[in-house]
């Protein structure tokens, strides 16, 4: 049987639909368990949908429709590769110190500063990179003005959740959201960026509220931030030229992809292959190295995992039964989906979840309209608003909890290490409201702009 | 010549409940051998006897390197007095967070060529030698296996041995 006669043809609750269940509940079960780590749980549930013939080799390799998404491994990969080459010529650190001294070492100046500034390298990089790029700084001026870390961490990581939301590369959900719809860097920045600017204006606004008035500092102290060079940041000038001239082509390529009809991966694996051409490193196992393995491994398993469940019809009946709740509106079920995946990606890991809705709203249009296909089907004016609820509820809703999002993670972590633990209860705190905040903003941004005004 | 013939027997030790300025301040005026005063590492021996750590100078050092800093390369951003005030927070941390906890030892018998193996491969200065019931009978130092090879390779008739 071919993959369209499987996805055509009414499914039936066989052993195969039952198995393939099981595999899928259980894995997702111990993924949020945390008892084994994530990437193994992928790969071992991965080959169990292969040993037990409920997906074919070929079809989790190389049938689009069941298996991995390689444009969105191959753009995780390249965009890996680019950072990896680029984080020793100290540009990062530039960035972070030159920012701080904009300040002018005010303590509540630089906490905005540097959620700007998270904010928008987010946007372009990964939220993980950005995070493990800035809070470091972030974490020494505090040290330096004798402040609280704390809000530095928290203001931060939170921003790169707002910022990574802005574009296609900006957020893993984003990346496979993409890839699934067919849509392009520029789609997202004018769909998704203009709410993320509002939402970033109301974040400053409630960071002043929480904060404004408790962080203080002494006059000595400022001078210490004054008195950082960052040109000292600077290591390697040559390999910095050239990493910005590679990282201004690969952005430009962004733009244009959807006009030139190249997919993104495309336009990275290319920027990543020329800087490592540029770089003259005779040792590429090295930055080969640093690329998060467990990473991509986790979502090649992931993949085959959701094609298992997508091949048997779980995810089928899944539309089915959402269809069936909000009655073919699809405003109600925009409104369920961005809410039900503010929820769901706060407390559980967004790139399972978007994994799972990915397939689950192209089954939903396939209801809708049966007779197209392709890009009209993925574009038809009415499901739009459907993706983007879908990116603005899996990316923000990462902010809900310390285990939302990877970027929290990490920041809960550095801060274990400074001996100042943020617990799960505290990151909710500050975290949850401003998440709900920000699906708010999301929510009024999505009515107002494709179902009253329809642009 | 095996490891228990060139070790240093071993006269202090600390515990892992010990704070490091205290933990500091035996470095400081541990004897080392007869007459010289002052290591830079000693074995932590729980209440049992059993060695459950080693704390050297480099431990040390990383209780004032915050972990941020290892992070990215900020060392041209840091202030006067930045180690200073790192250190008085660092004095209350107990040996047991700090010490190395995968200790590299050998065993009262072990060839010197083994020992060499594991001060390049491992890169360490100080090997805490084992004897037989697992208590920790003496420290072989890097020093002295060089003595002991300059001895070797200035005496022209054997090319080692006494």
């Amino acid at each position: 049987m071919t993959h369209e006669a499987a996805a055509a043809a009414p499914f039936v609750m066989d052993t195969a639909f039952w198995t393939a269940t099981t595999i899928f509940l259980l894995a997702y079960a111990v993924i949020v368990s945390e008892k084994i780590h994530k990437t193994i749980i992928a790969i071992f549930g991965a080959g169990l949908m292969l040993v037990l013939k409920i997906l074919e080799q070929h079809e989790a390799f190389h049938v689009e429709e069941f298996g991995i998404d390689w444009n969105v491994i191959f753009l995780l990969i390249s965009m890996m590769v680019i950072i990896n080459l680029m984080r020793p010529t100290g540009v990062f650190e530039y960035i972070a110190i030159k920012s701080a001294k904009w300040g002018k070492g005010d303590p509540f100046r630089i906490l905005v500063i540097f959620a700007i500034v998270t904010a928008v390298l987010s946007a372009l990089l990964d939220n993980v990179t950005t995070v493990l790029l800035i809070v470091p700084v972030t974490i020494l001026i505090a040290d330096a003005l004798e402040v609280d870390p704390l809000p530095y961490l928290i203001s931060c990581v939170l921003a790169s959740n707002i910022g990574g939301t802005a574009t296609l590369i900006g957020d893993p959900p984003n990346i496979m959201i993409a890839s699934k719809a067919q849509l392009d860097f520029m789609d997202f920045i004018y769909h998704l960026a203009p709410v993320v600017v509002v939402i970033m204006v109301f974040y400053v606004f409630a960071i002043k509220l929480i904060w404004g008035k408790k962080l203080k500092t002494k006059e000595e102290l400022k001078k210490r931030i004054m008195a950082m060079n960052e040109n000292e940041a600077i290591k390697d000038p040559l390999m910095l030229k050239k990493s910005l001239f590679v990282l201004a082509l690969v952005l430009t390529g962004f733009v244009f992809h959807g006009v030139l009809h190249f997919q993104p991966a495309t336009v990275a694996l290319f920027g990543a292959g020329l800087l490592l051409l540029l770089s003259k490193t005779h040792e590429p196992h090295h930055v080969l190295a640093e690329v998060e393995w467990p990473t991509i491994f986790f979502f090649m398993g992931l993949f085959i995992i959701v094609g298992g469940v997508v091949k048997v019809g779980l995810i089928k009946w899944m539309s089915l039964q959402i269809l069936d709740l909000t009655q073919g509106n699809l405003f109600a079920t925009s409104m369920v989906v961005m809410w039900f995946s503010a929820f769901a990606s706060a407390f559980i890991d967004n790139i399972p979840y978007v994994a799972t809705m990915n397939p689950l709203i192209v089954d939903m249009a396939k209801q809708l309209w049966p007779n197209l296909s392709g890009v009209q089907l993925l574009h038809h004016p009415d499901l739009m608003p459907l993706w983007w609820s879908l990116a603005l509820g899996a990316c923000l809703g990462g902010n809900g909890t310390a285990i939302g999002a990877s970027a929290n993670v990490i920041v809960v972590g550095m801060s274990e290490k400074l001996g100042k633990r943020i617990s799960f209860g505290k990151f909710m705190l500050y975290g949850m409201p401003l998440m709900i905040m920000t699906v708010i903003i999301s929510t009024i941004y999505v009515w107002l702009r494709y179902y009253v005004l329809k642009i | 010549m095996k490891a228990k013939d060139l070790m240093v027997p071993l006269q202090e030790y600390l515990k892992p409940g010990t704070t490091l300025k205290e933990a500091a301040n035996i470095l400081r005026t541990a004897k080392r051998g007869e007459e010289k005063v002052g290591v830079k590492g000693l074995p932590v021996l729980d209440e049992t006897g059993k060695m459950v750590g080693f704390l050297s100078i480099g431990d040390i050092l990383k209780a004032v390197f915050p972990s941020y800093m290892s992070l990215m390369n900020l060392g041209d951003f840091t202030w006067d007095g930045m180690v200073e005030d790192m250190a008085k927070k660092a004095g209350n941390k107990k040996v047991s967070e700090m010490m190395t906890q995968k200790v590299i030892s050998v065993t009262e018998d072990a060839s010197l060529m083994e020992c060499v193996d594991h001060m390049l491969k491992s890169n360490v200065k100080r090997l805490p030698v084992l004897a037989k019931e697992g208590k920790v009978a003496g420290i072989l130092y890097e020093r002295d296996v060089f003595f002991e090879i300059t001895k070797a390779m200035l005496d022209e008739n054997t090319g080692g041995g006494k």
